[in-house]
Formats: C-alpha cells, sequence, structure tokens
C-alpha cells in the first residue's frame, strides 16, 4: 500500500498539489514578512512621505496662487518652502498696491523694464526673516531681480488692506490724532506746494475714491522715514479708511500745526515764510 | 512453531513497526507543517507586483536618463533571449515544466550525495524554489528555512502558471556587480537589451547565479569561461542545442562592456546628487520613492573630461615611470597618481562635468569634492585681488623679487623661495603673478595680511578651513577641487559669485515638482578688479607659467593659475572661459611627491593643465572667440615688465596691463 501511496506520489505529485492548495487558502491570513514585503514597506513608507511632502507643496501652491496680496503670501510660505507663481500673479499683486508701497517694493518703470525684455517668466518667493525674498526668474529659473520685501513694508501694507473695513478709531496709532477733514485741509493749504507733495504724496489716488473725506488721522508711528495718514471716507452709508504715507519730516510739521492750532486756534500769519522746503 | 509461522510472525511485526514509524514520521511531518506554516510569509498577488517598485531615475542636463536606482528593469519573457531561458532551465531545473515545485527525484539524489559522500553537498533547489527564496528568506542555512521555502515554492506552483514563474524568476536573479534581473545583466555586461542576447552571452550569464562573486567575469574571466562551458553542456545534454551549436558558442569571443560602464560614466557626480537627496529626502525616499532627478551633468563635456583625463594620465604614468599594462593597473592603485576635474558653468555655477578619480571602479573616493589638496600658487590670485582692493597699487606696479625673509611672531621666520630657486629683480605684479613668483606674493601677503587674503577667498566661495598665516597667500591650506572652480568662476563673471550646484529640479513619480534650483547670483568681488586679475591670469594662460595651454593649441580667450605644492605633492591648474570653468588636480593619495625619470618635479604646468587644455579644447569646441566682459572703469596701457613705467606697443618688455578708474603709471624707480 505504501508502495503504491508513494508511486502515485511520483507519478501525480498529488502531496504537493494538496499541500499547496492548501497554503493558497490560507494566503490571506499570513503576515507580510520577508525581504519582497520589506522592500514593498519601504515603498509604500517612501510613498507616503513624498505624498506628505506633495501635499504641503500644493497646499501652499494653492494658497499662493489664490493670494490678493503680499501679506497673504508671506503667511503662507515658511522657511525652507517657498512658492513659485507666474510673472503675471506677481504684476497683478503689484497693481493692488497703493503705488507709493509699490515703489518700495521696485519701481514700475523697472518693473515695465523687465517685462518689456521678455524674459521674465515666473516668480519665487521665500521667507526671508519676517520678510519675503522675491526673485523674478526667466524660463531657466535664472534670477533676473531680487526683491526684498522687509516686515516693515509688509506691516505697513497688512494695515493698508485691512484699513478699508475700519473707522479711524478702529486703527489704534490714530488714538488723540484724529482731526476733521476741513481742519486737515485748512492745515494743508497753509503750507508751500513742495511741502504739500511730501505730507501726501500721492492726492491723486485720493480723488479717485468715491464719497467724501470726513476726517483724518496722523499715526504716532514712522516707518523708515514715513508717518501714515488715514483718511475716513463716507461713500452713503459706508465708511472706508484709505492710508497714505507722508514723509515722516512733512508729517510731523503739518502735526505740530495741526496741534498748535487746536491749542492756539491761531495760525500763523504767514506759514509760508515759516516753514521752508528742505 | 514451525519456522514457516515464527517468519510470517516477525515479519508481520517488521511490518507493523514499520507501519507504526511511518504514521509517527507522518504526524512529525505533519506537526513540522503546522509550525512552518503558522509564520510562513504571504505570497503577493500577482507575483508581478515584486516588480513594482518605482525606480528613481537621474537624468543629464540633455534629458538623457543616466542612472535607474531600485526598481527593476522588469519585461516580459518575449522580451527575453529564448537562449536564456533554456540556459537557465537546463542548468539549474531542467525538469520545471514538469513538477510542482519540487523535483523528487533530484532531491533523493541530491540528499544521497549529501549523505554518503563525505564533504560533497548537493543542491537540489527548483527554479520556483529559488524563487521564493530570494523573495522571501534570508540566506541563513536551517532546515526550518528549507522546510517553508519549499512550502512557498508549492503554493507558487499551485497559484500562478510556470509562464509567470520565469518570468518573475529571470526579472529578479542577482548576477553580481549590481545588476538584478536579465534585462540589468544584459545591459551591465555586454550593453544589450536581454532579447539581443547571443547563445555564448545567454550561456555565460546563465551560469553566473550560482555565484555571482566566484564566477565574476571582470574578476575571474576564465572560471567564468569555464561555468559558461558546463552551461552548454548541460544545455546539449537536455537537447536544447546542438554539440555543435555548444561548440561554436564557446568559441565565441565575448565582448564585455568596460568595467562599470555598465553603470554610468558620471559615477563620481551622481554619488554627489544622491548625496544630497540622501540628506533632502532621506534614503527611503531616494531608492524606494521613484524620484526623477534632473541634474547639471552635460554627458557630453563628462565623457570629454574622462577621456582627457585618461589620456593625461597615461602621459603622466609615462613621465613618473609608473605605466604598466591594464592587468598590472588593476592591482595596483595606490603606485599611480590620481586626479580630479571639475567644469562649472560660470553664470550660473552648474557643475557640468566631474571626475573624481583615475577610475570609480577601481576607487569611489571623490577627489573632486572630498579631498582638500594644498592649491600652492594657485591661491595666489585671491592674494592679488586682496591688494588691489585695499592697497593703494595696480598689476603695474613694481615689486622687486629676491631673497626674504619675513619675522613671524612665535615663529621662525618665514622663507618663502621662488620654484626654480632663482630670483629675477624688479618687476611688475602683472608678471609676477604670470610667472608665479613667490618671493612677490610673500611680500605682499605681509603687506595685506593673510586674513585679507582668507577673506576675498571665502567671498569666493572657499569653504574649507583656511589657517590665518602668512603662507596661506601660497597656498597651504587645502581645498577642493570644487571649491577651486566654483571659486574661479566668480572671476570670470565679473566678481558675481554663484554657488556651484547639481539638481535642478526633482519631481516624484507621478511628474510632481518637488523642488527646482534658483540660479541667482550674488556680487562677491568689484567687477573692475576682478577684471584685472582675469587680465593678469589671461597672461599666465597666454606666455606665463600656463602657456603650455596654448602650445596645445587652445586658443579662445582664457585665463587661469597653476599650482604646485611644496616637493611636488599636488599639482593643479583651474582656468576659465567666460563661459566654463575648469579646475583639475593630480596627485598621489599617499601623499608622495610627482618626480619623473629624470627626478625633474611635475608641477601645474606639467601634471594637470594638459590635462586642463585637452578638456577645454574638446567642451568648447566649435565655440566663437567672446572676449572677458570689459568694465566701464578699466582702461588698458602698455607698460615696461620690468620698471612698469610707459612703453611702446613695440617695446620687448612691454606689457599690456588693465588699470581701473584713477590708478596711475608710477615714476620709473618706483617700487612696491
Amino acid at each position: 500500500m505504501i508502495s503504491t501511496v508513494f508511486i502515485l506520489e511520483l507519478r501525480f505529485d498529488w502531496i504537493e498539489r494538496a499541500v499547496g492548495a492548501y497554503l493558497v487558502t490560507t494566503n490571506a491570513v499570513r503576515p507580510e514578512s520577508g525581504a519582497i514585503w520589506e522592500q514593498g514597506k519601504q515603498t509604500v513608507a517612501a510613498r507616503q512621505t513624498l505624498e506628505q511632502i506633495v501635499a504641503d507643496r500644493q497646499a501652499i501652491q494653492r494658497e499662493a496662487r489664490g493670494a490678493t496680496t503680499f501679506n497673504q503670501i508671506a503667511a503662507n510660505v515658511t522657511p525652507g518652502q517657498g512658492v513659485m507663481l507666474s510673472a503675471d500673479h506677481f504684476r497683478n499683486l503689484y497693481l493692488n498696491l497703493p503705488p507709493e508701497a509699490g515703489r518700495e517694493i521696485i519701481s514700475a518703470y523697472e518693473l515695465l523694464r523687465l517685462a518689456s525684455q521678455g524674459h521674465w517668466r515666473r516668480s519665487y518667493f521665500e521667507k526671508a526673516g519676517d520678510g519675503l525674498m522675491v526673485y523674478l526668474l526667466d524660463a531657466g529659473n535664472r534670477v533676473l531681480r531680487q526683491l526684498k520685501i522687509t516686515s516693515d513694508v509688509l506691516l505697513n501694507l497688512e494695515r493698508q488692506q485691512l484699513a478699508p473695513v475700519e473707522t479711524l478709531e478702529g486703527l489704534a496709532y490714530f488714538e488723540n490724532r484724529i482731526y476733521t477733514a476741513a481742519h486737515f485741509f485748512e492745515a494743508l493749504e497753509a503750507f508751500p506746494e513742495e511741502v504739500r507733495r511730501n505730507m501726501l504724496p500721492n492726492p491723486e489716488s485720493l480723488l479717485q475714491v468715491p464719497g467724501d473725506i470726513v476726517r483724518v488721522g496722523i499715526s504716532d508711528e514712522a516707518v523708515s522715514g514715513f508717518i501714515e495718514l488715514g483718511f475716513e471716507i463716507v461713500d452713503g452709508s459706508r465708511r472706508k479708511v484709505i492710508l497714505i504715507k507722508g514723509h515722516e519730516w512733512a508729517v510731523w510739521r503739518l502735526r505740530t500745526y495741526l496741534e498748535g492750532k487746536k491749542r492756539n486756534a491761531e495760525a500763523p500769519a504767514d506759514p509760508a515764510k515759516k516753514w521752508t522746503s528742505p | 512453531m514451525t519456522f514457516g509461522a515464527r517468519f510470517i510472525r516477525r515479519l508481520s511485526s517488521i511490518f507493523y513497526l514499520a507501519l507504526v514509524l511511518a504514521g509517527g514520521g507522518a504526524l512529525a511531518v505533519l506537526a513540522l507543517f503546522f509550525i512552518a506554516v503558522r509564520e510562513l510569509p504571504r505570497v503577493p498577488e500577482p507575483l508581478s507586483r515584486i516588480i513594482e517598485t518605482p525606480p528613481t531615475e537621474i537624468f543629464a542636463a540633455t534629458g538623457e536618463r543616466v542612472m535607474v536606482i531600485g526598481g527593476r528593469e522588469a519585461i516580459p519573457l518575449s522580451r527575453v533571449s529564448p537562449h536564456f531561458i533554456q540556459a537557465v532551465m537546463a542548468t539549474e531545473d531542467h525538469r520545471f515544466w514538469e513538477h510542482h515545485g519540487v523535483d523528487k527525484l533530484r532531491t533523493l539524489k541530491a540528499l544521497w550525495v549529501t549523505l554518503f559522500t563525505p564533504g560533497e553537498v548537493q543542491g537540489a533547489s527548483t527554479i520556483t524554489q529559488q524563487l521564493a527564496k530570494n523573495l522571501f528568506f534570508s540566506y541563513q542555512r536551517t532546515y526550518m528555512r528549507k522546510f517553508r521555502e519549499l512550502l512557498v515554492a508549492l503554493q507558487i506552483e499551485a497559484q500562478y502558471d510556470k509562464g509567470a514563474i520565469v518570468e518573475a524568476y529571470v526579472n529578479q536573479i542577482p548576477f553580481g556587480v549590481g545588476a538584478h534581473g536579465i534585462e540589468q545583466a544584459a545591459q551591465s555586461f555586454f550593453g544589450k537589451s536581454a532579447a539581443a542576447l547571443t547563445l555564448a552571452e545567454a550561456s555565460l550569464l546563465a551560469g553566473l547565479p550560482k555565484s555571482p562573486t566566484r564566477y565574476n567575469p571582470y574578476l575571474h574571466f576564465d572560471r567564468a569561461k569555464n561555468r559558461q562551458r558546463v552551461v552548454l553542456a548541460r544545455m546539449v545534454a537536455v537537447g536544447a542545442i546542438s554539440a555543435r551549436e555548444a561548440q561554436d558558442a564557446a568559441g565565441q569571443a565575448l565582448h564585455l562592456q568596460p568595467r562599470g560602464a555598465g553603470t554610468c560614466t558620471g559615477s563620481y557626480f551622481l554619488d554627489v546628487v544622491l548625496k544630497e537627496l540622501e540628506e533632502r529626502y532621506g534614503p527611503e525616499v531616494v531608492y524606494h520613492g521613484g524620484l526623477k532627478v534632473m541634474t547639471t551633468l552635460d554627458p557630453q563635456l563628462q565623457s570629454w573630461a574622462v577621456e582627457s583625463v585618461q589620456n593625461g594620465l597615461i602621459k603622466l604614468d609615462a613621465l613618473l615611470g609608473v605605466a604598466g599594462s591594464e592587468g598590472e593597473r588593476l592591482d595596483s592603485v595606490d603606485t599611480r597618481p590620481q586626479v580630479a576635474l571639475v567644469a562649472v558653468e560660470t553664470n550660473c555655477g552648474a557643475v557640468k562635468a566631474m571626475v573624481g578619480g583615475r577610475a570609480y571602479s577601481e576607487t569611489e573616493y571623490n577627489r573632486a569634492v572630498q579631498n582638500n589638496r594644498l592649491p600652492g600658487s594657485g591661491f595666489k590670485p585671491f592674494l592679488y585681488y586682496a591688494v588691489f582692493e585695499k592697497l593703494a597699487v595696480s598689476p603695474a606696479t613694481v615689486a622687486v623679487d629676491q631673497k626674504i625673509k619675513i619675522p613671524v611672531v612665535g615663529a621662525a621666520d618665514w622663507q618663502p623661495k621662488n620654484f626654480e630657486g632663482t630670483y629675477d629683480g624688479p618687476m611688475i605684479l602683472k608678471r609676477a603673478l604670470m610667472e608665479s613668483v613667490n618671493s612677490v606674493a610673500a611680500q605682499l601677503v605681509e603687506r595685506v595680511g593673510p586674513d585679507a587674503v582668507i577673506e576675498v577667498a571665502r567671498r569666493c566661495g572657499i569653504k574649507s578651513p583656511l589657517t590665518p598665516v602668512y603662507s596661506v597667500a601660497l597656498g597651504t591650506s587645502g581645498v577642493s577641487p570644487l571649491e577651486m572652480a566654483s571659486a574661479f568662476a566668480t572671476f570670470a563673471t565679473g566678481g558675481i559669485r554663484h554657488e556651484p550646484f547639481f539638481i535642478r529640479r526633482v519631481e516624484d513619480p507621478l511628474g510632481r515638482i518637488l523642488e527646482e534650483h534658483i540660479v541667482g547670483g550674488k556680487r562677491a568681488l568689484d567687477a573692475g578688479v576682478a577684471y584685472q586679475l582675469v587680465d593678469m591670469m589671461q597672461g599666465v594662460v597666454n606666455t606665463g607659467t600656463g602657456a603650455i595651454v596654448r602650445r596645445m593649441g587652445f586658443d579662445l580667450p582664457a585665463a587661469g593659475k597653476t599650482g604646485t605644492s611644496d616637493d611636488y605633492h599636488d599639482a593643479w591648474f583651474t582656468g576659465f572661459t567666460p563661459n566654463l570653468c575648469a579646475s583639475v588636480w593630480v596627485g598621489y593619495d599617499r601623499g608622495v611627491g610627482m618626480r619623473d625619470t629624470a627626478d625633474r618635479g611635475i608641477g601645474g604646468a606639467r601634471g594637470a593643465a594638459p590635462i586642463w587644455a585637452e578638456f577645454m579644447i574638446h567642451a568648447t569646441d566649435g565655440e566663437p572667440p567672446r572676449e572677458f566682459t570689459i568694465p566701464s572703469d578699466i582702461r588698458f596701457e602698455n607698460v615696461d615688465a620690468v620698471t612698469g613705467r610707459a612703453a611702446g606697443q613695440w617695446s620687448p618688455q612691454a606689457v599690456r596691463v588693465a588699470l581701473r578708474e584713477g590708478q596711475q603709471l608710477k615714476g620709473e624707480g618706483e617700487t612696491f
């Protein structure tokens, strides 16, 4: 009988077949162990790591693509993880800036020159301290121009962007320095044109805003030689504040003049003689 | 009891005993089976999953794929030469198509030989068992491991058809030299696809898996050839080929790829790339993540770099009297000089080519980045820049080449000597650099101070530790060829420093960008002063210590500087055109001076500059001459090389010098 079993096994391999078939049924519950599974696990782990890197990068990139201000971009980038945007996107961000703020970052003329040369394709933003470093790049990722947007500039921009939803009282740095529009412009009138240009460098931007200016605030902080002026505008039932920066030395004189008037209710007889341009 | 009855009784006792033993054995096997099954690994479904690991691919700047890491070059059986499949079957498992995972007859025979032939162990693993072993088990030899391997083989046979098993097998067999699977092996050993393997090649490869190290054809060609004959004999024995075909195949010459050529020519470069990637993403992602890495490598430049280095070494070996046959060379790496070459694109810092040694297959130590060797006079441009920037001197200022002794606080006086041992008296600084006069350089560093020299070197990108002693100006602190090439590129760009880089872009397997290199430059040097150095280093190449470059036929505008350390331990030449900067170092690893058979020292001009020249001739082939950009504050004057006074153009000693705005020629006799 044993011989028969042995011969049948030699002929038909029934033990191998039976064992193999049994093992197939238990395959699903057996451990994923051994060299090939270890390699597979490493592949899975590597893929997960990569997915995480890509997801983080894409999230930052997505946020940046939706950004309409430099501050929104600055809030997204982290050290070692910058964002790449198109040249057009940078132009739009730039055009959203008040002209004087834009000039602090790069002159519009220079931007025009870069654009006209036809090499500028993309812009890369990376964290630089509390500010931003922006690289304007050509198609080969060569830096055409490197711009630094300091934390001061970002702070100013943030104020300007927040201001439209606030009244002057909502901005603490105008506290105790809020004047009626009539008083303010009366005082402004008292200075020669060149001084006024330094106090309010871009009055045309105010003219473009619909509504009436009712109050003006002068900031108590000077940043990089400039002091902010806030113009509270009433347009029907809506109020908003437009921020403009004036040169520190000129605004300081204006404020002194306004404070003096407040105290004395008197203006100098001939301010043009007293206040001379630098 | 009769004899017959006793006999039957005894026989039945033996029978029952055998039955009990057989039953006991069967129970033991059954118990062993269930014990083994408990930790049996799961078999992947489908089996092709074993080759699903995405490879990390590294591409050259031209888009050409230069390296694949991990992953397997898995190919269907239809793309494997039938010769190879027949050879493997005949050698490893000729009853593969008949059995169900185990070849019982062969196993019994092997068991018999192992048990009853002293000192001989015979294996009987089928292809399926080998596949199971390679996929799941270590190479530890235990009976339990062997039993589990057998069980997995039985399952694989029950679960998959024979074609799938063979396909999985040929795609994962280790052949040695880092080749896994037949496609990689065919590419590595013969530089062709698996489909194109001839009978001779297929039979050689089929013999390797038995012991990839023992039969490595690069190291033991005769053994590999003998093994090939065994494979061919097996093929004849199983009727796969005729004896005549076997004889023909055995007689055919085998053209193996040059050693290491199957991997790639830029292996030193790729090592740097891999190291950078590992630092950024970790080894797991690099080797299992399937990254796509775009590098700065220019394969054409790389192959010229390799060729120039090899040609240069042949000449150098001959000069040194260490040349030998190729066979001798493999065993005598340490007795021959080594080499490094790095080429950098000046206007962005992209590393285009890198050779880190004589041969990657002999030594993987990358002398282009890891070696800090003394640059000798190659460091003088940093000294002259510091002098021009900080002191009121110009290239036309006269210094006196004479024996000097410079007192050093707390140490013996410093008495640097000229290389040739002679002193030429008064000469302008441009000539002093062109002729690499040490005594003048020593006077300059005494005036400007070693810290100023180090500061300039740092601005140019030298990162190695530099000792603030006078001799630093004569290159007594070690630097790497990569640092030198990158630092000299700062002169070529008029003072704009670009950080050298190897990786342009990294993508994940789906092509999503993980990082991009931003090519930003930073002004490190004044454009006017940097140009004065360029002009002086043009003099080095045109008529100075590097004039061999011109004699070898390189005629594009170029600047550079030779360097030789004490006792000819190191020979350097670092030079550049407006577009490309390359640094070449040659020397012994073990710190022995290089002297020719006539006992003359071999310095930068004889050892390194010829390699540089040959490389640059190829690298710039077809390029139109392009002059270095001359800053607006530079004007040229012809001066007498000895007196520094204005000289007519045709004066025999006239040298053209570049002067910055405000720099005047001194009167006769005024010296530095």
